[in-house]
């Protein structure tokens, strides 16, 4: 048992029923698993905000245009055109809005343009934001590339805190015909 | 070889993995309306209202989608209105269907509701599906 401890200090005790019969000297042959300790093994519990393992991913190669609600933590890589209101909204590296982010915490690393409307903002240093930030509370991090105008209004004026529940102005749905 | 000791935990989580093909997930708590295009695949378990176009569609049995779907392979298990135009489609037990599910191939799992009808169409029909037949 000890031997697994010091391999694998993430599991202390190693979930494989196919090692048990094996003898110990075989230990050496097993090829590494490097995925085990890099992603828990139970993705029902996400870690909040490590955004691996978020209950939502718009992965890269996802293009929304429209509207997208959320009462749950989101990651965005793709592509969106229209409004986001979200609870946790991470937008990636890559990813690209036009529109306005709503949430409470607002995480940016890639291309906002539009609006952030949220309690907790922060745009790393890959954030390229265009348009206003109204926060409460914020964080910019060095190489931030922002154009607009930063207000420490959000829940203060008219702007309706992101109240995701409420969902107001619901779209026309697309035409979709059966 | 690699039979041996592969852990069957590790397929568990492909969403970023880059080496395949991408997958979306939209949670339960999610809700679009729009357009969705995706060059890979998409899990629903939330709401959509709208069109899709992916390589594949899952929806789960929290999903549910109001509109068309445009795909290779879109498996249902969950609430479907509308339109399914793919090659592949299965219907899963938990289904609900309403619309039309244009297929070459498919599978309706006993118990699954389905209500509309399932044409049959040639291969070829699907391959230049840029803009939906209003059919």
């Amino acid at each position: 048992m000890a031997i697994f401890k010091s391999n694998d200090p993430k599991q202390p005790e190693p979930v494989k029923p196919s090692a048990a019969p094996t003898p110990e000297g075989v230990r050496m042959t097993e090829p590494p698993r490097p995925q085990a300790t890099a992603q828990p093994l139970s993705p029902v519990t996400p870690p909040a905000r490590t955004g691996v393992l978020m209950a939502s991913v718009i992965s890269k190669a996802l293009k929304i245009t429209g509207q997208l609600e959320s009462t749950e933590d989101i990651q965005i890589d793709g592509e969106i055109d229209g409004d986001v209101r979200g609870v946790a909204v991470k937008i990636g590296n890559n990813a690209k809005v036009k529109g306005t982010v709503y949430g409470d915490e607002v995480e940016l690393a890639g291309t906002i343009d539009g609006k952030i409307e949220a309690k907790k903002v922060i745009l790393t240093g890959t954030a390229r934001m265009t348009g206003d930030v109204m926060h409460q509370d914020i964080k910019i991090e060095s190489g931030a590339y922002i154009d607009g105008h930063l207000k420490p209004e959000f829940g203060k004026s008219g702007a309706k805190p992101a109240a995701v529940a409420s969902a107001p102005r619901p779209l026309q749905s697309v035409p979709t015909g059966t | 070889m690699f039979a041996l000791t592969r852990r069957p935990d590790t397929k568990k989580a492909p969403a970023r993995d880059s080496g395949g093909v991408s997958v979306s997930r939209l949670g339960k708590g999610v809700k679009v309306r729009g357009i969705l295009e995706i060059e890979g695949e998409l899990v629903v378990s939330g709401q959509i209202f709208g069109r899709i176009a992916a390589l594949k569609v899952t929806i789960t049995p929290d999903g549910f989608v109001e509109g068309d779907i445009v795909a290779r392979e879109v498996v249902i298990g969950g609430r479907l209105e509308g339109r399914v135009y793919a090659p592949t489609v299965l219907v899963e037990v938990t289904a609900q269907v309403t619309g039309r599910l244009f297929h070459h191939t498919i599978e309706v799992i006993r118990g699954a509701r389905v209500d509309g009808r399932t044409p049959w169409r040639p291969v070829n029909f699907f391959e230049n599906l840029d803009h939906l037949p209003e059919a």
